[in-house]
Formats: C-alpha cells, sequence, structure tokens
C-alpha cells in the first residue's frame, strides 16, 4: 500500500496572496495544464458573456415589428459575431479549457506532452479571438456576412469592410491554437498515461477528448485553407470562390465539411462531461463502457459524412446520401442516451448541482435530437431550412450539450480546480432560472419557424403574426441571461467558502483526479494509486463496494466477452486492499 | 413494434389537417406537392414524439424511482446487459430505415421534375434586395415581367394560375438568396453561377407572403413579395395588363440595379448570362 499513501499536507495550507504583479508574471510565463486550463476556462467564459448580451440586443429588436434598437447593419454583425463567438470562441475553447484542467490529472500524467505548445496555443485563441472581435472598433463594424460567410457575400465586393478581414484572419489564427491544441492532447493521451492505464481504462472523457481532437484535426485545417483562400480573394484578387466557376457551393462545401465535424467537435467533449458526472451521483458505474466508446467513435465517423445535409436547398448535394447518413448518427447518439439512462437505472440518485445539471442536459438535448431527424429528412428541410425551426433545433442542441454540460462540468470539478465548492442553493436556482429561461426562449421558435419566419431577419411584418411569439421569446431569453448573475456571485461568494480537505468532497468519485488533493500539487500527483479498472479513485477509496461490483459482473470479473472496460488484475488489487484495511482494524478511512 | 412510423401513418390517416395543430404549426399546403410534405411532417413528428416521450419517461422514471433514500445506499453495480444492448442498437436503425423510405417516396413527389411536364415556366431572379418574376414568351412571343425595385414596388407580386404547374427557373446576379413561400412547403436556394428550379402545381387561389430565406446582406429581411394564386382567365389578363403597360422584353431580365439585364435561360445563353453577372 506504499502507493497509496496520502499526499503531505503541505499542498492543502493555503499559500499567502501573491501580489498582482506577481501573479500576472506566473501567467504569462506559466506552462502548467491546469493553469493554462483555467485561462482557456476564464477567456471562453468572458466571450459567452459578451455574444449572450449580443443575443440579448438581438432578442430586443425582435419584440415588435419594426426597428427599435439597432439599424439592420448593426444586427447584422450582431448574429455573425454572437454564433461567431458561441461557436468558435467560446464552445470550441471551453472544451480545451475542460480537457486542459482534467485530462491529465484522469490519464495520471504530471502535465500535457508540449507546455510550451499548450501555452502557445492558447496565446493564439487569445489574439486571434481578439482580433475577430476587433471588427467592432472598425468604421464599417464587425464582419455581417452570418457566421458561415457564404461566398459571394463574404466577397470583397458585397462585403468590403475591414471587420471581414479582421473575421477571417483572427479566425484562422484562433484555428491554428485548436489544431495545435489538439495535436498536444493527441500525444499526451497515447504517451503519457501512468502505468496501468491501459486504453480500455481510460475515463469517458478522455475517450471524448482523444476523439475531439482527432475531429479537430480531419476539420480545422480544412476551415484554415478556405479561411485563406477567401482572404485571398479579398486581398489579392484571387477567383477562389468566383461564381464563374461554382465557387458560391465551392465555399460550402469546404465550410461545412469542416462545420458539422465542428458541431461534433463542441459536443463530445461535452458529452464526456456528464458521461463523468452521472456514475458518481448515481452510484453506479457507466453502463455499456466499450458500447460508449464504439457510439463516440461511430458519431465521430458519421460526422465527417454528413455535411452536405446543411446545403440540402443548394440543389446541388445527393440527397439520398447526406440524408441517409445523417438518419444513421441518431442510432449511436440513442445508444449513448440508454447507456446514460442504464447508468442511472436501478442506481442511488442524488440531486447535487452536478448531476441536476447533467439531467438539464439529457431533456433537453434529446429534444434537439428529435427535431434534427426531422430536419435531415430532405422535403422536410425543404420546409422548414433557413427558418426559426433551425435556429430553435440548433440552440437545443449546442445550448443543451455545451452550456449545461459547461456548468454541470462547472459544479462538480470546481472544488479540484480551486479547492473550494460552490454553493449548492445558488447552483440550483441558477438552474431552474436557466432551464426555464432557455426553454421560454427556444421552445416557441419551432412554432415561428414552422410558420415561416426566417432566421436572420432583422424585422418581420405586422401581417406575419408573429409578435406574440417573438415576445414570449425575448422574455425567456431576459430571464436566460438574469440566471447568469447568480452563478457570477456563487463564484465570487466561493472565494471565502472553506477548504476541501479531502481527495474526493463528491464521496463516490472513480475516475484518477478524485485521487489527489484538491487542487492538484503542481505536478499533480505525490503518487498513483495503482490502475486496474477504469476507476482506480474508486477502487482506492471504496475497495468494498468495488469488490460487490466485481461480483455483480461476474462476466467482466472473470474475463469473459462483456461490455466493461479493462479490469484484469481488479480483484488482486482489491482483495490486497481489503485484507490490508482488515490487518490495520482500520475503516474506511473517506467515509 | 417495427413499424412505429407504420403506426403513426395509421393514427395520421385519422387526424385531418385543417387546424394549424394538427398540422403541427405547418402552414396549409397551397399546392398540390405540398400535401405529402404535411404527411410526411405529422408522420414524422408523431414518431418522434412517441420516442421522445419513451425516453423523456424513462428518464423521469429513473429520477424519481431511483433516488437516494438514505445516504449509505450501495445499489446494485450493473455494468452491462447484452441482450438490452443488442436490441437498443438494432431498433433504432430500423426506424431510421423506415422514415428514409418515407423520406425518398416524398422526395420524389416534391421534385418530381421528369413525369411532370410544366405549363409554364416563370423565371425567378432575386437581386439585393428584391425580385423579378419573368413570364417568357407570355405574349406576343415576348417576355413580361415584374420587377420589385426597393423604392416604387418594394414588394412585387408574383402570379400562379390555379391547377396548373408551373416551373420556377432561379437566378442570381449577385449573392446567394432563398425563394421561398411557406404554404408552398419548399423552398430552394437561388445561386449565381447555378441554375436551380422545382415546380408547384397550386391548388387554392389566395394572396400569399414570400420571403428571401438566405442571408443576402444589410437588407435580407426586406426582401419580400407576394404570390397570387389566380384563376388561369386572370392569369392570361395579368400578363395581358404587364404587356399593355409596358413591362415586356426579348428575354427573361434582373431587377434593381440590373435592371433590364437578360438573364441566360440554359447553358447556349451563358455569354448573357455574364452580362447579368
Amino acid at each position: 500500500m506504499t502507493t497509496t499513501a496520502p499526499p503531505p499536507s503541505s499542498t492543502s495550507v493555503p499559500e499567502p496572496r501573491k501580489p498582482l504583479g506577481r501573479q500576472l508574471v506566473t501567467i504569462l510565463t506559466t506552462t502548467d495544464h491546469k493553469l493554462i486550463g483555467k485561462l482557456y476556462l476564464g477567456t471562453s467564459f468572458a466571450w459567452f458573456l459578451i455574444a449572450g448580451l449580443m443575443a440579448m440586443l438581438i432578442r430586443s429588436e425582435l419584440a415588435f415589428p419594426g426597428s427599435q434598437i439597432v439599424n439592420d447593419e448593426l444586427y447584422n454583425q450582431l448574429f455573425t459575431m454572437h454564433g461567431t463567438i458561441m461557436l468558435l470562441l467560446f464552445a470550441t475553447p471551453l472544451f480545451f479549457g475542460f480537457a486542459n484542467v482534467i485530462m491529465p490529472l484522469q490519464i495520471g500524467s504530471p502535465d500535457v506532452a508540449f507546455p510550451r505548445l499548450n501555452m502557445f496555443s492558447y496565446w493564439l485563441f487569445l489574439f486571434g479571438g481578439l482580433i475577430a472581435g476587433s471588427g467592432f472598433l472598425t468604421p464599417a463594424g464587425a464582419a455581417d456576412f452570418g457566421w458561415f460567410a457564404y461566398t459571394p457575400l463574404s466577397d470583397a465586393v458585397r462585403s468590403p469592410g475591414v471587420g471581414g478581414d479582421l473575421w477571417i484572419m483572427g479566425l484562422w489564427l484562433a484555428g491554428l491554437g485548436t489544431i495545435l491544441g489538439a495535436v498536444n492532447f493527441i500525444t499526451t493521451i497515447i504517451c503519457m498515461r501512468a502505468p496501468g492505464m491501459t486504453m480500455f481504462r481510460m475515463p469517458m472523457f478522455v475517450w471524448n477528448t482523444l476523439i475531439t481532437s482527432l475531429l479537430v484535426l480531419i476539420a480545422f485545417p480544412v476551415l484554415a485553407g478556405a479561411l485563406l483562400s477567401l482572404e485571398a480573394d479579398r486581398q489579392f484578387g484571387a477567383h477562389v470562390f468566383d461564381t464563374a466557376h461554382g465557387g458560391a457551393i465551392l465555399w460550402q462545401h469546404l465550410f461545412w465539411f469542416f462545420g458539422h465535424p465542428e458541431v461534433y467537435i463542441i459536443a463530445l467533449p461535452f458529452f464526456g462531461i456528464v458521461t463523468e458526472i452521472l456514475p458518481v451521483f448515481s452510484r453506479k458505474p457507466i453502463f455499456g463502457y466499450v458500447g460508449l466508446v464504439g457510439a463516440t467513435l461511430g458519431i465521430a465517423i458519421l460526422s465527417v459524412a454528413v455535411w452536405a445535409h446543411h446545403m440540402f436547398v443548394t440543389g446541388a448535394v445527393n440527397l439520398p446520401f447526406f440524408s441517409g447518413m445523417t438518419f444513421l448518427i441518431a442510432v449511436p447518439t440513442g445508444v449513448k442516451f440508454f447507456n446514460w439512462i442504464g447508468t442511472m437505472w436501478g442506481g442511488s440518485i442524488s440531486f447535487d448541482t452536478p448531476m441536476l445539471w447533467s439531467i438539464g442536459f439529457l431533456t433537453t438535448f434529446l429534444f434537439g435530437g428529435l427535431t434534427g431527424v426531422i430536419l435531415a429528412s430532405p422535403p422536410l428541410d425543404f420546409a422548414i431550412s433557413d427558418s426559426y425551426f433551425v435556429v430553435a433545433h440548433f440552440h437545443y442542441v449546442v445550448f443543451g450539450t455545451v452550456v449545461f454540460a459547461m456548468f454541470a462540468g462547472f459544479y462538480f470539478w470546481w472544488p479540484k480546480m480551486t479547492g473550494r465548492m460552490l454553493d449548492e442553493r445558488l447552483g440550483k436556482v441558477h438552474f431552474w432560472l436557466l432551464f426555464v429561461g432557455f426553454h421560454t426562449t427556444f421552445l416557441v421558435q419551432h412554432w415561428l419557424g414552422v410558420e415561416g419566419m426566417p432566421r436572420r431577419y432583422a424585422d418581420y411584418l405586422e401581417s406575419d403574426g408573429w409578435a406574440g411569439l417573438n415576445q414570449i421569446s425575448t422574455i425567456g431569453a431576459f430571464l436566460l441571461g438574469a440566471s447568469t448573475l447568480p452563478f457570477l456571485y456563487n463564484v465570487y461568494v466561493s472565494r471565502r467558502a472553506p477548504l476541501v480537505e479531502v481527495d474526493d468532497p463528491w464521496g463516490w468519485g472513480r475516475s484518477l483526479e478524485w485521487a489527489t488533493s484538491c487542487p492538484p500539487p503542481r505536478h499533480n500527483f505525490h503518487s498513483i494509486p495503482r490502475i486496474r479498472s477504469e476507476s482506480p479513485a474508486f477502487d482506492l477509496h471504496h475497495p468494498e463496494v468495488a469488490a460487490i461490483e466485481l461480483d455483480d459482473n461476474t462476466a467482466a470479473r472473470d474475463g469473459r466477452f462483456a461490455d466493461a472496460p479493462d479490469m484484469d488484475g481488479r480483484d488482486t488489487l482489491l482483495k490486497e486492499r481489503l485484507e490490508t484495511e482488515t490487518d490495520a482494524g482500520e475503516g474506511d478511512e473517506t467515509r | 413494434m417495427l413499424g412505429l412510423l407504420g403506426v403513426a401513418l395509421l393514427v395520421l390517416s385519422a387526424c385531418g389537417s385543417d387546424t394549424e395543430l394538427e398540422r403541427l404549426a405547418m402552414p396549409k399546403p397551397v399546392t398540390v406537392e405540398g400535401e405529402s410534405t404535411l404527411e410526411l411532417w405529422q408522420g414524422a413528428w408523431i414518431a418522434a414524439l412517441v420516442t421522445g416521450v419513451i425516453v423523456w419517461g424513462l428518464i423521469f422514471y429513473a429520477i424519481i424511482k431511483f433516488r437516494r433514500r438514505s445516504d449509505d445506499e450501495v445499489p446494485i453495480q450493473t455494468r452491462y446487459n447484452l441482450p438490452l444492448e443488442i436490441f437498443y442498437t438494432i431498433f433504432p436503425i430500423i426506424m431510421v430505415i423506415v422514415f428514409f423510405s418515407h423520406t425518398i417516396r416524398v422526395q420524389n413527389i416534391v421534385l418530381n421534375d421528369e413525369d411532370v411536364v410544366p405549363d409554364q415556366t416563370v423565371y425567378v431572379v432575386g437581386q439585393q434586395w428584391s425580385w423579378t418574376f419573368n413570364y417568357p414568351e407570355a405574349v406576343d412571343g415576348k417576355n413580361v415581367y415584374e420587377a420589385g425595385d426597393g423604392a416604387v414596388n418594394p414588394i412585387p407580386t408574383l402570379v400562379l394560375p390555379v391547377g396548373q404547374t408551373t416551373r420556377f427557373e432561379l437566378r442570381s446576379p449577385d449573392v446567394i438568396h432563398d425563394f421561398g413561400v411557406p404554404g408552398f412547403l419548399i423552398k430552394m436556394d437561388v445561386i449565381p453561377g447555378q441554375e436551380n428550379y422545382f415546380q408547384v402545381t397550386p391548388k387554392v387561389e389566395g394572396t400569399y407572403a414570400g420571403k428571401c430565406y438566405e442571408l443576402c446582406g444589410v437588407y435580407h429581411s426586406r426582401m419580400l413579395f407576394n404570390v397570387d394564386i389566380v384563376s388561369p382567365e386572370e392569369y392570361e389578363q395579368y400578363l395581358q395588363d404587364q404587356y399593355d403597360a409596358g413591362f415586356f422584353t426579348d428575354t427573361p431580365v434582373c431587377g434593381g440595379q440590373y435592371a433590364r439585364t437578360q438573364v441566360a435561360k440554359d447553358d447556349e445563353d451563358a455569354v448573357i448570362e455574364e452580362a447579368c453577372q
């Protein structure tokens, strides 16, 4: 049991607060994945707040027919930058934040494979984002051609403003950071797992980080090439996207070949977060581990073969192929749902904030998935394409995944990141405000869209009869916006919350990050427990329950064919631990 | 259980399409083709909602039934159930295949451009930020048109004869637009450099609002038009009136700042098309 000795207590003694200059130097020079991860999380959350304020301006404008708040030019800039920021400067780097903070801990690694490259990736993201957003400071304003920048609208003739150039080059720079970050994660996961951490003992979040990073390597270089070609068209008079030879459709193919995998790049890691949380608060191991890995891979593989479902109404794509492939994505996604439900089934479910957010994710994302299958049918897409139905659909999918799982992850890992818990009561107020606000905002938009309200409209006619539903949506949006206040207050007061003294404040943590202190020491572990399953921290803290688990799953215990992680040698490990405990006459010290 | 969609379609035949609720918010189809889309829409939603209610039901049943009752509970630690896992993988595949076959069937109806010969063709030109409707060889072998113009005629009208199949040829001289009328239950992009088309057979007379559905620049939301579906006699009269008012040319034209530039009708007219760009 030498490997499981508790870490020296020096790390849990609060250090005196460093002066601001020293903190700044630390931030500027750090290569610590945990700090870089926090920088990613903080920066992307700041973008989330900015783009959220833009959304409230958009919703305010739409509350009544006519122009009240912003003119048509600014309106187009607002929805363009709202989409751009939410997808590329919030959701994508948020994945890098969580993966940086958590993934090395979960595989028992002291850091990522290339710590300096890691910091460089962050700077590329930060400055790329600032460049893209700085368009608002130019005379012609920010980019206003929509976040998918369809040519020829985005060319130098139709969008001459420098805001468009800043948008293109800023996203290119940030995208380079994304590619380098993905290289870093893949190398880390392949090369730097602790002894005993075989691939099929990796937590689902690590699997999802790996698969997401592979998707980044497939998708983002295509975006980079398309963006640079567009900039060449704009600045150097190239004719890559000239309509005379089909440039309008070429851009759409390139953009969506990036754009659809991107949807899964921002979905899969957040599926991973929820998959980490459900077992802890259901007191059960994940149901169908290998099936879940397979479903994740299946989604990733299919995601690069469905891009043209964004292009059904262009009349330029093979409808049955892209429709069929898109339908098929429902299958592995359905498998994931049954894995999640199977994990909760028969468990002992508590409703701590991380679990509440995860259940919010399940119920919300499900509806987005159902409307997604409907949109994947070309005849139905012809009717509702480019309408508010689509807007409602992708907010259910993306907000339901990214935002719900982000807050789930924040409440779950806050003690691991900061050493202090967030307040549960404020967390529940936060959840219910956001949940009600979100559904009030977006549920009615399905109806608006089917009635024919086009997306990206700054205005609509009184005779269209859409004012009532738009007003409901706007009220919901303000409730949704207000829900952030209890969270910010929660973060503010948490700095005085008592320090977490134990490795695992939730009590039933399973993966390796719960086997080190909160927050972990500089290189993460003073010692790493023996890893003989996907739940090394659980095997360490609750060997008696883990032994029961082995007996409940005899096929997996005996190494026969079973949908379970690699548990070779687990029974020996658990027997040793239980005997040592009995010999020492001590109980489970973490209870 | 195989035909969840089959059951859905049975339920559907019992339910009508008269109220907005029965149509699940979809506008009443004003074309023959739109009826098939509406049926698919209703069937798909019934299947989706049945699936949704089952999965939501499982989630809520689980969180209520299996909520923690005491702090020291240790539930049974089930990790897998192979027969169940096979079932929940295979069953969605079957559902997807059923939905896919219905999709293809309806798609062939709404896009049937080979079986049904159109009675007339309208060249629809979308330009920043209005529409031009051309009726080639309508009166005296001349092209009759109505051009939308921001100042004079901000919301142009497209006139179609009821009961006849009209083919829309979609052309753009500048950026991508999208020609959509909610009641048609179909829309299509108007793309520069690409000749898109689809056809509809209106069945109900009336006036309907149409819009541009693809972001096309600053005044995207101002790019509106109306559709008048009228009797064939009124349609002929409308064409004659436009002709008498002087709105005619030899071949289809673009509107707006491209006014009176001619649009290519097919590939051989590529030279003319360049003029329009």
